[in-house]
């Protein structure tokens, strides 16, 4: 097979090691979706990405993202982590807006998707607009107690779907987010039952960097604690807006420290209500892949 | 930030994608020791291992092993992986010895071990030396908890509890189609190693007219029901054992080992019996190189 540059990458990231990471294959076209889960599977990052083409107008490329078990239609930090990629190596430019932000549409699964890009290198950040957070009705008894009935904040618990569906629960402050120790062993079940990926913590912070903490466990799947998770962070921001409860606009969360990591998620609610999640992605390993 | 050439292997691969994954960083000069272990966590690889210069002449290089959560003395398919890592970017060269092969020395936790080189190239195949096995216990075809647990499947000449460094339950099955099609009982394997303190059970079979001689799956109870797609310490006491005790049979000297197809790998392992020890060594495929940036 004809060698494939690749990426690896950590998306939501300051620096190397901080936030979570994302594989690359360019020039994906060759690939099919069989061979492009063998890779994924190989490769064990949570999630692969492929650059193909784009078969839509408007489009600036097309990926496929795929799990070590099934490919995805949509996910926060694939998409943020493959526009760094392409835009790193140049394969597409940005649109300039009006106001000087930078613009891509990235194809999917899940269809056309709007990029916004500001900046450059390892300084570059860049939102994806997330799917719409809507509340599914659900009994939060059994997810609470998982969280060994830990002291809640304001905002009542809620399951948020938004593509996956995240159990979104405010606990009372940062130092009770950080110590928490779940029961996973009875999170798992709860899951199963309604249908939902996994439990996203978090809690409103005074810290200058960042607004809310957030924790993000995912049992039922295998992986007890999440690094860094743009899906639940979006999931958390449409159910804040929905109280009237966003610490602002714009703000930034903190997320990973309790796995040995620290990544921040920039998150920004628009003026029509759509919540866009980025940040900052590192480059940490290029070279040609073989398969 | 440091650049730093970096592959990612397939090790025990005939191709890419057949065997059982490693990480190598060379030029790790410069990381300290939780750096490696903080990289080791982020490629989320089974193994990362880290090329340094030896500290000592007769090494022809040092190297660092690390899983994602802590830092191993030893390991087979990183140590043979590495050596692949090592010639292909031409830090080290192998050099003859007095019984005629050719061979790198490993600087590692457990001290200097030798790597054979065996041909050049896209066919080259390097082997490492495995500790003696021991053998703890022996139980025949009719012992009851083992027939509980594999049923017909279970051939006449039994399991053994062998132990080269770390220990394992064997137990040869009637056929080859015995072991693929097993549908591992991981509770009934965890019953059995637990009380021995046992990795687990390798489940074996004799495969005549094939390209490998034997068939092993090497199942693990303990840390999520894992089966290793190609285990080089597993099959390495095994061939310990079959030797030790008189049942190599037909496979002789010289034996090659296929596993890893159960969960979507195909790899091969050759074991060689060289006087007194046992050698477990196969083919590495680069399926990424490149560099990496800490």
């Amino acid at each position: 097979m004809t060698p494939h540059d690749f990426m690896q990458l950590d998306v939501f990231a300051s620096a190397p090691g901080r936030g979570n990471p994302l594989g690359v294959v360019f020039n994906a076209d060759d690939l099919n979706g069989a061979t492009m889960q063998a890779i994924a599977a190989w490769l064990n990052l949570s999630e692969s990405t492929f650059v193909l083409k784009p078969t839509q107008p408007g489009a600036d490329y097309r990926l496929r993202i795929f799990t070590p078990r099934q490919e995805l239609p949509f996910a926060g930090h694939p998409s943020v982590g493959t526009a760094h990629a392409v835009l790193e190596r140049g394969f597409v430019a940005p649109r300039i807006d009006t106001d000087g932000s930078g613009a891509l549409v990235q194809e999917c699964a899940a269809g056309p998707l709007p990029l916004r890009i500001a900046g450059e290198g390892a300084e570059r950040v860049i939102h994806v607009r997330a799917p719409r957070g809507v509340e599914r009705e659900a009994d939060s008894r059994a997810v609470l107690a998982s969280l060994k009935n830990a002291a809640l904040g304001a905002v009542r618990p809620a399951l948020i779907d938004n593509g996956p569906r995240w159990w979104c629960v405010e606990l009372a402050d940062e130092a009770t987010v950080r110590g928490l120790t779940p029961d996973l062993d009875a999170m798992a079940p709860a899951n199963r039952a309604d249908g939902s990926v996994g439990v996203a913590v978090f809690a409103r912070c005074a810290a200058p960097d960042y607004a809310l903490v957030v924790r993000a466990f995912v049992p039922a799947d295998g992986i007890p604690e999440d690094p860094v998770t743009g899906s639940a962070n979006a999931a958390i921001a449409a159910w804040l807006r929905a109280n009237g409860a966003l610490p602002a606009r714009r703000f930034r969360s903190s997320q990973g420290r309790e796995v040995g990591r620290d990544g921040v998620v920039e998150i920004e609610v628009d003026a029509e209500g759509e919540v866009w999640i980025g940040g900052l992605t590192q480059t940490v390993i290029e070279g040609t892949l073989a398969w | 930030m440091v650049t730093r050439r970096f592959m990612h292997l397939d090790v025990f691969a005939p191709r890419s994608g057949a065997g059982n994954p490693l990480a190598v960083v060379l030029d790790a000069d410069g990381l300290d020791t939780d750096a490696m272990q903080r990289i080791a966590a982020w490629t989320n690889v089974i193994e990362t291992t880290f090329v340094l210069p030896p500290t000592t002449p007769e090494a022809s290089y040092r190297v660092r092993i690390f899983t994602p959560r802590r830092e191993l003395a030893f390991a087979g398919h990183p140590s043979v992986g590495t050596a692949h890592a090592v010639l292909a970017a031409g830090l080290a060269t192998p050099r003859d010895t007095a019984d005629g092969r050719r061979q790198l020395v490993q600087e590692c936790g457990a001290g200097l071990l030798p790597v054979s080189v065996e041909g050049d190239g896209a066919t080259r195949a390097l082997f490492v030396q495995a500790p003696a096995t021991q053998v703890l216990a022996r139980r025949d075809g009719n012992d009851a908890r083992l027939r509980a647990l594999l049923g017909a499947r279970l051939s006449n000449a039994g399991a053994a509890l062998i132990d080269s460094g770390r220990r394992w339950w064997a137990a040869e099955l009637v056929d080859e189609a015995a072991v693929r099609s097993w549908a591992a009982d991981f509770d009934g394997i965890a019953a059995l190693a637990s009380p021995d303190e046992a990795m687990g059970l390798a489940v074996f079979a004799r495969c005549a007219g094939s390209d490998y001689g034997l068939v092993v799956r090497a199942l693990m109870p303990f840390h999520g029901h894992y089966e290793d797609p190609a285990s080089g310490a597993a099959n390495a006491a095994l061939a310990g054992y079959l030797h030790a005790t008189g049942q190599a049979g037909e496979l002789g000297d010289r034996y090659v080992v296929s596993q890893g197809r159960e969960v979507g790998r195909d790899a091969r392992l050759t074991l060689v019996r060289d006087g007194g020890r046992i050698w477990v060594g196969g083919s590495t495929q680069t399926v990424m190189a490149g560099v990496l940036r800490w």
